[in-house]
């Protein structure tokens, strides 16, 4: 098994310990990173069809994203070094103020890293301006409020309104989800976008961004 | 159960620290894995209500294990809490197995059920969605008309004086005063003013929460209370703080957790050993007096799928035949008001529930996503089901096959949405009563469902 073999192995095993390993092997083998990053994309693509599908659960897509973040570890200052870095975007991640709940965000939060997006996950009950405060200091594309209690909701329509009190809101996408959102709401708010599954934010994130 | 709730207080502050992402990699997830290995739990999709005791109590050595191993984190202070094998069979002993709640002509038993009881379940109602303002009263009293209703959580308010409620903002104080108010008058208008409360479910706050304990005008020191779970075997001290104030008031406190399929807690196996495990959590760091389930399916938010019946029904039994805890089933379905798809879920859930050793607390329609969409009707018709399934002492290997049979009449149609009417569209608002054609709809439903092996009993 070659050493891109092996990464791939470990990372749809979870094995994070083999997973840098490996990567340190590529390195030190003079493989250009992008090649095994491609394939690992596409591992974790499948890896997500089956999570969707039920096929496997959540900790087994969370030990591959960390084994994929481990090697991701190794490549990425390789990366910045030689200029081939590409973080497709950088999306501040959140649970409204008052929700404790982060279970749906996390899923969200995996399957964006392992997309390609830079995800800063700002944990549960985070207050409107600390949504913004964040995305303003890590330059962020996207901002996004999860939300599993119907009374965490307005928290959601109160990132948006403060971001257009501060004059803010063109600088940023908005994105919004949760058990009890939908559709609707989203658009009711002003919302730039909403999704009822974590692959669907994606596809959501993918959109907003070429389309800026 | 005063000094055990200090005990757990201390241990939520003195415990061992470690962080949250550690906690759930390192320590709950491999755990979880391991003990569903080692005690060779096995789900089978034919079995949606399995007959095999032993399974079920392999299910409750693999959620002592995993309480008494992993413990119960603390999100604030970052520590977890801990127990001895000795303290959890002292509090398990310990545990009462019935109350006595709601007063007067309200009273009931609330209590433990064996596996196939023939002890009638107590059945709470309530649509878990929220509601207009202006539909709140009506909704509330259409509920208390319901005769097989012992307690009741109710609709939730959506809106406090045409203002959305907002979390942890004075609006939740206000909102929640005016849900506890509006209980107490329809109740007494409906002739059952001291029906047990569970309540208020439109607070979320620890303060929301205390504001309402007002034996004149709210929520009563014996009505019963919730303490919600975070995922996964987690809590903080907003939770903690509403536990020690229902203990102090002497109120039936439920912890209120669901164990999510597909979660950290992995496939259908690992979810009955965490739901099970909650009703020890319950216990140990609440002091809780009841277990009020609701394991969900994380695509659909449901459990009346084949594999949530599996779980409802061998989380139930591994109770049920282990502790003599007082337990509660809480239905979540996938359709909505006047579909009949609501009313095959509510009676498998309900089956599923009552013979497996549950009590039933029954439903939020629509993936409990959508507001106004819940009535009365479909409680009554998942009620009138457990009640027929107990008293025709229904078993196991009979509710098994009534399931697989409601099954083939809805689980295919999971996945699309199917929402129904809401509340205003299915009642007449003013006398809070069914539409006539929602009324045939639950007729003509009922006919089906008994062919289905069910004996309703009128």
């Amino acid at each position: 098994m070659d050493s891109v073999e092996k990464l791939l192995q470990a990372v749809t095993d979870g094995d994070e310990t083999v997973a840098a390993e490996a990567a340190q092997e590529i390195i030190d083998g003079g493989i250009d990173p992008r090649e095994p990053i491609a394939k690992l994309t596409e591992a974790m693509r499948i890896l997500g069809k089956q999570f969707e599908d039920f096929d496997i659960f959540l900790p087994e897509m969370i030990m591959a994203a960390d084994a994929m973040t481990a090697a991701m570890r190794i490549f990425e200052p390789v990366l910045l070094a030689s200029g081939k870095s590409e973080k497709k975007g950088v999306i501040v991640l959140g649970s409204a103020p008052g929700d404790m709940h982060e279970i749906g965000k996390n899923i969200v939060k995996t399957v964006l890293t392992t997309a390609g997006f830079h995800v800063v996950d700002l944990g549960k009950n985070v207050q409107v301006m600390d949504f913004i405060n964040k995305a303003e200091e890590v330059r962020a594309d996207i901002i996004g409020v999860s939300s599993l209690m119907t009374t965490t909701m307005p928290g959601a329509s109160d990132v948006l309104k403060l971001l257009s009190d501060k004059g803010l809101r063109d600088k940023y996408k908005v994105i919004v989800g949760g058990a009890p959102t939908n559709g609707e709401w989203a658009n009711r708010i002003g919302a730039d976008g909403w999704s009822g599954s974590a692959s669907d934010a994606v596809l959501l994130a993918n959109r907003l961004l070429e389309a800026r | 159960m005063a000094v055990r709730l200090w005990d757990a207080m201390e241990r939520a502050q003195t415990g061992p620290y470690m962080e949250a992402d550690h906690f759930i990699k390192k320590q709950f997830m491999p755990t979880i894995k391991n003990v569903v290995k080692k005690y060779g739990i096995k789900y089978d999709r034919t079995q949606p209500v399995p007959s095999d005791g032993d399974l079920a109590d392999k299910i409750w050595q693999a959620a002592v294990e995993l309480f008494l191993t992993v413990g119960i984190y603390n999100q604030d202070t970052h520590r977890i809490i801990h127990f001895s094998e000795a303290e959890l069979k002292e509090a398990l002993y310990a545990a009462p197995s019935e109350y006595i709640v709601g007063a007067n002509h309200d009273q009931r038993r609330f209590g433990y059920r064996a596996v196939e009881s023939r002890t009638r379940p107590f059945v709470i109602m309530s649509p878990d969605i929220t509601y207009d303002e202006e539909l709140f009263f009506s909704s509330c009293l259409a509920y208390f008309k319901e005769p097989l209703l012992d307690g009741i959580c109710s609709p939730l308010l959506g809106n406090f004086m045409g203002r959305p409620m907002t979390a942890h903002f004075p609006l939740e104080l206000g909102g929640a005063m005016h849900h506890a108010m509006t209980l107490r008058e329809t109740a007494r208008l409906a002739g059952r003013p001291d029906v047990f409360f569970v309540a208020v479910g439109t607070a979320e706050s620890d303060v929301g929460q205390i504001s309402v304990s007002n034996d004149q005008w709210g929520i009563r020191a014996g009505d019963g209370r919730l303490c919600g779970a975070i995922t996964e075997f987690m809590t903080n001290n907003e939770l903690l703080n509403k536990a020690v104030h229902y203990q102090q008031m002497g109120s039936h406190c439920g912890i209120l957790p669901g164990a999510i399929y597909g979660g950290y807690a992995g496939g259908a196996e690992g979810t009955s050993v965490l739901q099970t495990a909650y009703h020890l959590q319950g216990l140990m760091v609440y002091g809780a007096q009841f277990t009020q389930s609701f394991p969900f399916h994380l695509q659909y938010g449901t459990n009346t799928g084949r594999e949530m019946l599996w779980i409802v029904s061998t989380f139930s039994q591994a109770v049920a035949r282990n502790s003599h805890l007082v337990i509660c089933s809480n239905c979540f379905a996938n359709a909505g008001p006047m579909t009949d798809m609501l009313f095959y879920e509510g009676a498998a859930h309900a089956i599923a529930s009552v013979v497996s050793g549950n009590n039933l607390w029954t439903c939020a329609p629509c993936r409990n996503k959508l507001h106004n969409y819940g009535t009365p009707l479909e409680a009554r018709f998942a009620a009138e089901a457990a009640h027929a399934a107990v008293e025709q002492g229904m078993t196991r290997k009979e509710a098994n096959e009534v399931c697989n049979r409601l099954l083939a009449l809805y689980e295919d149609k999971i996945p699309i949405d199917n929402y129904g009417k809401p509340y205003q569209e299915a009642y007449d608002v003013l006398k809070c009563e069914p539409r006539p054609e929602f009324l045939d709809l639950f007729y003509r439903t009922k006919e089906t469902v008994a062919k289905t092996g069910v004996k309703f009993l009128y």
